[in-house]
């Protein structure tokens, strides 16, 4: 009986200390870093796939901090070198690039990671507004 | 051995009977009737269309009716065209909108629902890929009770572009619930050749075309695909296996720019018998300045020496292009 006691009173007083206080940290999502060299890896104008026809290879969107530089040229958001922001760091879901000596100007934006490589999608008109094209970037190194 | 027994009983009369009344219980089915509308229409004026419609029901549904038209992007369906509708089971006109781009459509896994009926529909056998489903719901939605036949008058008025422009126009109507999950959930209308007597030149999406360029809507900053199809009709190079683009681009200022050498920038890249493709971006192609427009093409397809040119129609003048958007 007595040990029944003391085995009650162990497991009382393991579970009495068992108890504390958890803290939860809010999640954290970690800032997207693109510095870095961009290269095109796939383009489609209304849906239709031109990664093939059209040489996109040489073309490089450069990130350094604030500021992008362009490589070579294809039909693209802006035409020359300027600075650029996320519209939210952690979570972006679109960017503004802005030439120098122009207004800025924006493409949505998607941030996936396909066969463990980080994408970046852009999708834009910078010809006839009636046209979209989507443009899938990868790191170029 | 189990398993065949199972299949045996499982696939007796009785039991696929069953199978077949059940699902014939639950289906509906939506067709087009008739569609009353003209065979063309002036440049810039309104198109008049009315689509017939029958809905058989066999169990109860409340759903927002849908109508979609196949139409040329140019047309810019989504802003120049109002469908109403009338019906047994309502009173007055009843009102639609377009419906906002990427709802998805309810059995269409994510797809939104031009992009499904572009799939499970088609496009009529237009043959210039410069056209779109506009979908529109009814602004409420509509509860019909089981084994009903209900008949539905739709109102569609399209004001149609300027261009000058021959096309299949398409319908199609279905519901929000159902959607395009079987081919009797929804009904279809193709028309024969539809003409706006615009101005410009024949934009022919129903006929083959020697030579086209796609998008048409677009500016010297868009990549643009010229197709040259040398076996449509018979021209001087309907035998070569060689082409090349010869082109002249005409700024907003009225320079002449022309690109005419046999070379690989130029040379056309083969995509089927007799049939040849170039996508080029204009501003790198014409090495235009920062300060340069284009306002139209004019081009010729060449063999490789340059001496023999085919143009519109196949004959001496060239094929012309005007670059504007919406």
């Amino acid at each position: 009986m007595k040990r029944i006691q003391h085995f009650l009173l162990l497991l009382f007083l393991a579970t009495l200390f068992a108890c504390r206080t958890e803290r939860l940290d809010a999640p954290f999502e970690p800032v997207k870093d693109v510095n870095g060299s961009w290269k095109i890896v796939g383009v489609t104008r209304n849906g239709t796939d031109l990664t093939s026809r059209y040489d996109f290879t040489k073309f490089r969107l450069n990130f350094a901090d604030s500021a992008y530089s362009l490589s070579e040229q294809v039909p693209f958001l802006v035409n020359t070198n300027g600075t650029w922001r996320f519209d939210d760091p952690a979570y972006p879901f679109k960017i503004s690039l802005t030439a120098k000596d122009s207004a800025a100007k924006s493409s949505s934006l998607l941030f996936p990671i396909v066969g463990g490589k980080r994408n970046m999608i852009l999708t834009i008109s910078p010809g006839c507004n009636a046209n979209t094209y989507q443009y899938t970037l990868q790191k170029a190194d | 051995m189990k398993f065949s027994s199972f299949k045996k009983s499982w696939f007796s009369l009785r039991n696929f009977s069953i199978f077949f009344f059940i699902v014939f219980l639950i289906s509906c089915s939506m067709t087009i009737d008739s569609v009353d509308q003209p065979m063309s229409v002036k440049g810039g004026e309104i198109l008049p269309v009315t689509l017939n419609v029958t809905i058989e029901t066999n169990q109860e549904q409340t759903s927002k009716f849908m109508v979609a038209v196949l139409v040329p992007k140019v047309w810019n369906a989504r802003k120049n065209t109002t469908i109403t509708f009338t019906s047994d089971i309502t009173s007055g006109d009843q009102t639609m909108s377009v419906i906002p781009e990427g709802t998805p459509e309810p059995k269409g896994s994510g797809m939104d629902w031009p992009t499904l009926i572009s799939t499970k529909v088609g496009n009529g056998g237009n043959l210039i890929n410069d056209y779109e489903w506009v979908a529109f719901f009814s602004d409420a939605a509509y509860t019909v009770g089981g084994n009903k036949t209900v008949r539905a008058q739709v109102k569609i008025r399209t004001k149609v572009s300027d261009d000058n422009i021959a096309f299949k126009l398409g319908y199609c109507v279905a519901n929000s619930t159902d959607g395009l999950s079987g081919t009797d959930r929804y009904g279809t209308f193709f028309t024969s050749c539809f003409r706006v007597e615009g101005s410009g030149d024949l934009i022919d999406f129903c006929n083959p075309q020697l030579a086209t360029i796609e998008p048409r809507t677009s500016l010297d900053n868009d990549i643009i695909t010229l197709n040259f199809d040398s076996k449509v009709s018979d021209n001087a190079l309907s035998n070569s296996s060689d082409i090349y683009l010869c082109a002249t681009g005409i700024t907003t200022s009225g320079e002449r720019i022309n690109v005419c050498s046999q070379n690989a920038q130029t040379k056309m890249n083969v995509v089927g018998v007799g049939r040849f493709r170039k996508d080029i971006w204009p501003r790198e192609f014409f090495s235009l300045r920062a300060d340069q427009s284009l306002r139209s093409l004019e081009y010729f397809y060449t063999d490789a020496t340059g001496n023999v040119k085919v143009g519109y129609g196949g004959g001496a003048d060239p094929f012309p292009f005007t670059f504007k958007c919406q």
